[in-house]
């Protein structure tokens, strides 16, 4: 059994996570799918904000969690016009899977973690076409799943970036005190 | 309050399947209310209230940029161009004199017939502001909402023909779904017999499509069609789409017909919604709430 330790310990002790450095990044997470893509590009576009989200419920899920990821979804159902509550339910699939399996995610290093995720933000854009297919909203455009390929291949350097920026250190290198 | 980042000692909280759930629940809830309803327009307009400044100030930078790097054209390219519209705006002088010749024996003619007038329009220039992300519709953005005095219903045309309908208002911008979009209809008329149909768009970007056809219906490919007016919210006489092919009936008693848009469907930057002189109609009126139109 794994159990959390009951006192934070290494660089989460040093420079823990807080609330202000989640939401700001997440809000400039999402101001990035905010930015006017090119038409022919749109489809390639990763869910920057997914990537975020999931990053933060790995980091801290004390932090981020479903309440979250639902209001997230709504208020990218909004910016991109969809049905209410269409990215709202993929969002809060993609954090409930990465919370079950968090403290092993945790621990791995970052090429791991990308093929652990893959599937995940793979299957985001999946249910996405599937939940809009259901609801009869015509042929789904198969391309838009090169977006969870995208978000994949991003995660690497996006998590590295995000680790150096608010001073996280993955738990797989953190020293043992 | 601030919660600590690490594990608290006594958890007293929903367990995590139990909170995922509920979530799940309200999703499935909030779809079915507005795919079915229509019932959460008020929210999404609000929302959109918030996030559309920051829509404007993020597109900005690359306005910005775009002129910046239009500055530097060649003064070659400049020249070509500046032939290029000099010899269109001669063609299109020619056509626009051309147009208001037939537009006076037009209208005499229907003085002479005692047929009403078509009622006026205005045309409100807008912008395309934002496309949608959404890979089962086709919807723009434009940026002329509310406060410009845009309604829900209006027809939206540019200088080729009708490109589509106003369904949702926000405060400062618009949703414009296309003929393309798959829930949009029109009512046309084949310019050749005066045969009336009514055309649908099929979600995919160059096509739109007639369906249950009369397998002895007069339509050929090459014939122009144009809205018949019949429904009370596309004016009659606009360029609607070009049949394409007939497709005999297979498995259907009915034939089908397939046709491109004339308009830019999706093409332009700039088009204009057809703003009724009179006060909107009790047909626009009554489609308001509902996003898709109903064809008769």
């Amino acid at each position: 059994m794994n159990i959390p330790p009951l006192l934070p310990q290494g660089a989460e002790l040093t420079h823990p996570p807080t609330r202000a450095k989640v939401y700001i990044s997440l809000l400039l997470a999402f101001s990035l799918t905010l930015l006017p893509w090119m038409e022919q590009i749109r489809w390639l576009v990763p869910d920057f904000t997914l990537m975020l989200l999931l990053y933060w419920n790995i980091r801290a899920p004390r932090l981020a969690g479903i309440g979250m990821a639902f209001s997230l979804g709504l208020l990218t159902d909004v910016a991109r016009g969809v049905l209410f509550g269409l990215n709202a339910l993929a969002y809060c699939v993609a954090t409930f899977i990465v919370l079950l399996v968090q403290r092993r995610l945790e621990g791995f290093d970052t090429p791991r973690q990308t093929l652990q995720l893959f599937p995940i933000l793979l299957g985001k854009e999946a249910l996405v076409l599937t939940l809009g297919l259901m609801m009869g909203r015509g042929d789904a455009d198969w391309r838009w799943l090169a977006a969870g390929l995208a978000a994949a291949l991003l995660w690497p350097p996006l998590a590295w970036l995000v680790d150096r920026i608010t001073q996280q250190q993955p738990a797989s290198r953190q020293t043992p005190l | 309050m601030s919660r600590a980042p690490h594990a608290p000692l006594f958890v007293r909280e929903m367990g995590l399947p139990a909170r995922f759930g509920l979530y799940v629940l309200v999703c499935l809830l909030l779809l079915a209310m507005d795919a079915r309803y229509f019932a959460l327009s008020g929210v999404r307009a609000g929302i959109n209230a918030i996030i559309h400044p920051a829509q404007m100030a993020l597109a900005k930078p690359w306005e910005w940029l775009d002129g910046v790097g239009r500055f530097f054209v060649s003064h070659g390219e400049l020249a070509a161009e500046n032939q290029r519209l000099k010899s269109l705006h001669e063609l299109l002088e020619a056509g626009l004199s051309d147009r208001a010749a037939i537009t006076a024996e037009n209208t005499q003619l229907r003085a002479l017939m005692e047929l009403p007038a078509r009622e006026g329009y205005t045309m409100v220039p807008s912008e395309i502001i934002e496309t949608s992300t959404d890979p089962f519709s086709r919807k723009i953005i434009i940026n002329r909402g509310e406060r410009h005095g845009i309604a829900a219903g209006w027809p939206v045309v540019d200088a080729n023909g009708l490109v589509g309908q106003v369904t949702r208002v926000y405060p400062w911008s618009s949703e414009v779904s296309l003929l393309t979009d798959r829930g949009q209809g029109a009512p046309v008329q084949n310019m050749r017999n005066g045969l009336r149909i009514i055309i649908f768009g099929q979600g995919s970007d160059n096509q739109l499509e007639v369906r249950f056809l009369d397998m002895h219906a007069d339509l050929q490919p090459g014939d122009l069609l144009y809205t018949s007016g019949i429904d009370g919210i596309y004016p009659a006489g606009v360029p609607v789409a070009r049949v394409v092919k007939i497709e005999p009936p297979r498995h259907t008693p009915f034939a089908r017909a397939l046709c491109q848009p004339l308009g830019g469907v999706g093409r332009y930057r700039h088009i204009a919604v057809m703003k009724p002189d009179r006060a909107e109609t009790a047909v626009a009126r009554q489609l308001a709430p509902g996003a898709k139109k109903k064809t008769p």
